[in-house]
């Protein structure tokens, strides 16, 4: 049999990456080629960790000559932050993420078809609205079936208050697209509600991920006899979609409860300022440590020591991290409007509003030790479960059912 | 000779947790969700218990030879008092036609058997009281919370007067055997002085039974129409009563027990699935096939008549039994003194159900594991047992029915994470999002109730 080839767009992907998107990709890049799929694999830059057999395309000096558009935009800004996104984008890594995120989505499409006309794939597949307009004139130019997979919808990263522009680009993508893969259902219905598209395109295929397994479980303390002071933690981007300000309006309604409760919020991002501010208004100076942005060790420590997680984000798409807290063996409390929900049977899942709520299930978990062992203990097996490997099945057969359809 | 038909059905409805929250323990608040209770006992009365009530009243009278047994438990009773004097209403009708027998269960739906015997037989004494209260017969047979069943039970069951149990035909104690006939639990003595004095506190009937049999619960039977009636990818599927007729009759045997929930017919099943169709087509063709419906008592009747077997007590010690304990006392001890069942050669050698460990009718596993082995649920059942000295002290009513309340095995069921991630039958029996959230609201009615004992 002859071996499935696709042809994906891509836009971040390691070690040049911002959030979930490039790990995302990398991930299902793996998974189908370990599931025999062969992949090319197109992005706007090309100093992506290579593996396998894979090859990586990208646009060429050459190519990229007669080009240019003046926006400025990334995957996780809206306009209003884009001074910043200049400022805090390293400098070497300026020429992806652009100064002018439109203008290398721009050359990016431009040159799809130059890039890839010596490509003879089954399949086209593209990630996020950079790329959906450059893999649909691929698609277009070697007349092969287009999957559009979207990460995460410019409704989620604004609250519902989209940029026009990628709104349209999204849906162009969308309506260009044969078949819509989506992160979780809570996506998908997003895709139906909010921006018309028929359910019967759209296919989910939940995240995978490749997760640490924690070495000693926090609960060892308590053991031993050791009462250390509980710790509550926050990890993300500090911007509006991950729901910043209600993980302190939880902490607040804790502190009135339990003033010994430590809160960390990890992660950096143009709220933090404000969010330092909130903090002091809300008396909780003394018992909340903003830690910056983690690497992925100090994460995995933070996880371990953490009583519990939370992630009150306002819209998740999927939201990875939770996982990362449940293989670590941390009790987790997921907003219910994040695709990771769907996946994790072992939390609280909590309306990312309802911070009452909220604290009262982190209260009980610190209060209850039968409960935070019940959870610590039964929601990391799903992390077994959840291979990109196994996902990426999934994809496969999706490939199969366009091509044999 | 055809066999007989034993229907049961239990009704049932737990009184479910309000969200509480932490900064309401210590406060008193009420526990319960009166407008969930009221809204699912509302939902459950239209679409189960009135238009199934209707439908049996209608059969009851129709065909003689057609009878039937429920247990209603305490809860539910309650729930009737409070949201649905209409049902109660319906039962009472039903009792009227002197076809239907009422079964005795503890009155909390507790797992009180499991973990204080003293509770346990308050339990059965307050649930018999309320039933012939309301219904005017005192119940001979027992029926304990999910068809748990040991052989301590049984015997604790006999020693309080009822002549007949049911459990689960469960295939790892029948050996290959058929439930399709009454057994009898293996002879052994309760430690006498602890279990007796603990008993006869709590007497639901005049005297003890002289032997108590075991009803077994044709799973196989009972759940082709509990589970599987409307499953479309079933061999079975769509069942008709003569086919379902069919089978009973080449099952064979004296008795086959049908036992289920009530809410099968309306609530599991939906009407649209031809439920309560299947369920009027019955009673007719067993009929025709000269198949008779009977209720637990006289299924046990009718054993005796065949195997010549004395049910109950034996009518020379009866002539003992005064009122009084201490002459029951002297009656009863000659009871205890022989094994509890002494079969004399000429008589049919009646077959032993011996649960050593607890059975029930719970899930695939049959045992305890729907209520308890987790650590939110474990920490819960002790949680509420270890006070039962405290509240029963305080002397004080409400509290005392509070802490009962929250002894209802659902509680436990809800927080049940067996098979939770792969959207079992917990989840859909479940009122809350999660077992967590079980836990949680269950976690701040016992560190309120705690607040209340000091």
């Amino acid at each position: 049999m002859k071996r499935l080839h696709t042809l994906m767009f891509g836009w971040e992907y390691p070690p040049i990456h911002l959030g979930g998107l490039g790990v995302a990709c990398q991930g299902l890049v793996r998974g189908l080629m370990s599931n025999g799929v062969k992949v090319t694999l197109v992005l706007p830059n090309p100093d992506a960790e290579r593996e396998g057999d894979l090859d990586v395309l990208y646009p060429t000096e050459e190519m990229l000559n007669h080009v240019h558009i003046e926006s400025i935009l990334s995957p996780y800004d809206t306009f209003d932050s884009y001074g910043m996104r200049i400022h805090t984008i390293p400098a070497g890594r300026q020429h992806i993420y652009g100064a002018d995120l439109g203008e290398a989505v721009a050359q990016y499409t431009a040159a799809s078809v130059e890039m890839t006309k010596d490509v003879h794939p089954d399949v086209v597949h593209c990630h996020d609205w950079m790329t959906y307009e450059a893999a649909a004139r691929a698609a277009k130019y070697h007349a092969k079936p287009l999957v559009a997979h979207i990460h995460a919808t410019e409704l989620d990263r604004t609250h519902f208050h989209p940029n026009e522009w990628i709104y349209n680009r999204e849906l162009k993508g969308f309506t260009m697209a044969d078949k819509i893969i989506a992160v979780s259902n809570y996506t998908k219905n997003i895709l139906v509600k909010h921006y018309g598209i028929s359910p019967h395109k759209i296919h989910v295929v939940h995240n995978g991920g490749t997760f640490p397994v924690a070495e000693t479980s926090h609960k060892m303390h308590s053991q031993y006899g050791y009462k250390k002071q509980p710790m509550v933690l926050f990890l993300g981007r500090m911007a509006l979609q991950k729901g910043p300000y209600q993980f302190l309006d939880m902490a607040a309604k804790v502190h009135a409860s339990r003033s010994d409760v430590q809160f960390v919020m990890a992660g950096d991002g143009d709220m933090l300022g404000g969010l330092i501010d909130e903090s002091v208004r809300l008396g909780l100076k003394d018992s909340i440590i903003f830690a910056g942005k983690v690497t992925n060790g100090e994460a995995q420590k933070l996880f371990s020591q953490a009583d519990c997680f939370v992630m009150p984000s306002l819209s998740e798409p999927f939201g990875l991290v939770a996982l990362e807290a449940v293989a670590q063996g941390t009790p987790v409390i997921i907003s219910k409007q994040s695709g990771v929900s769907e996946v994790i049977s072992h939390g609280f899942a909590v309306d990312f509003w309802d911070t009452a709520k909220m604290a009262d299930c982190v209260l009980t978990i610190l209060r209850d030790d039968a409960l935070a062992q019940q959870l610590s203990s039964e929601a990391s097996r799903v992390v077994t479960q959840l291979t990109w490997e196994h996902q990426a099945m999934a994809v496969r057969s999706l490939y199969h059912n366009i091509l044999h359809t | 000779m055809h066999p007989h038909i034993c229907l049961y059905f239990q009704v049932h409805q737990p009184y479910r947790l309000d969200d509480l929250r932490t900064t309401d323990v210590g406060q008193h608040k009420p526990y319960f969700d009166t407008q969930k209770n009221h809204d699912i006992f509302r939902k459950v009365a239209e679409k189960c218990y009135l238009p199934a009530n209707k439908l049996m009243l209608e059969l009851l009278e129709k065909h003689a030879h057609f009878s039937i047994a429920y247990s209603l438990s305490g809860v539910f009773l309650e729930q009737c008092e409070e949201f649905g004097q209409d049902v109660l209403d319906s039962f009472m009708k039903l009792a009227a036609t002197g076809k239907v027998e009422f079964l005795a269960e503890t009155y909390y739906h507790s797992l009180s058997s499991m973990h204080s015997l003293p509770e346990f037989c308050e339990q059965v004494a307050m649930h018999s009281e309320k039933i012939s209260d309301l219904f005017g017969v005192q119940p001979r047979v027992f029926r304990n919370t999910e068809l748990i069943f040991n052989n301590e039970i049984a015997h604790i069951a006999r020693m309080m007067g009822f002549v007949g149990i049911l459990a689960e035909g469960a295939d790892h104690l029948l050996h290959g055997r058929s439930p399709n006939e009454p057994y009898v639990p293996p002879e052994f003595y309760l430690p006498e002085e602890t279990h007796w004095n603990i008993i006869k506190k709590n007497f639901p009937n005049a005297h003890p039974a002289e032997k108590i049999h075991v009803l077994l619960k044709n799973y196989k039977l009972s759940d082709d129409v509990a589970f599987r009636f409307s499953d479309k990818s079933w061999i079975g599927y769509p069942l008709k009563a003569e086919t379902f007729t069919d089978w009973v009759m080449s099952s064979g045997g004296h008795n086959i027990n049908l036992f289920m929930d009530y809410e099968t017919f309306g609530e599991h099943q939906w009407e649209d699935t031809g439920i309560f169709e299947f369920l009027r087509a019955l009673p007719q063709v067993w009929e025709e096939r000269g198949i008779r419906a009977l209720t637990p008592s006289a299924i046990l009747e009718d054993w005796k008549h065949n195997t010549n077997q004395a049910i109950g007590i034996a009518p020379k010690e009866r002539e003992h039994v005064g009122r009084d304990i201490s002459s029951i006392l002297e009656a009863l001890s000659a009871i205890w003194k022989r094994p509890a069942h002494v079969p004399s050669p000429m008589t049919y050698r009646e077959q032993e159900f011996d649960a050593h460990l607890p059975v029930s009718w719970a899930d695939t596993e049959r045992d305890l594991s729907a209520w308890e082995g987790n650590r939110i649920q474990d920490a819960s059942l002790e949680a509420i047992y270890e006070m039962e000295e405290a509240v029963k002290a305080t002397g004080d009513p409400v509290l005392i029915t509070e802490w009962r309340k929250l002894q209802t095995s659902d509680h436990f069921y809800y927080m049940c994470t067996k098979y939770w991630s792969d959207g079992d039958v917990h989840k859909y029996f479940s009122p809350y999002d999660s077992p967590y959230e079980a836990y949680r609201r269950f976690s701040h009615a016992i560190h309120d109730l705690r607040s209340r004992l000091s």
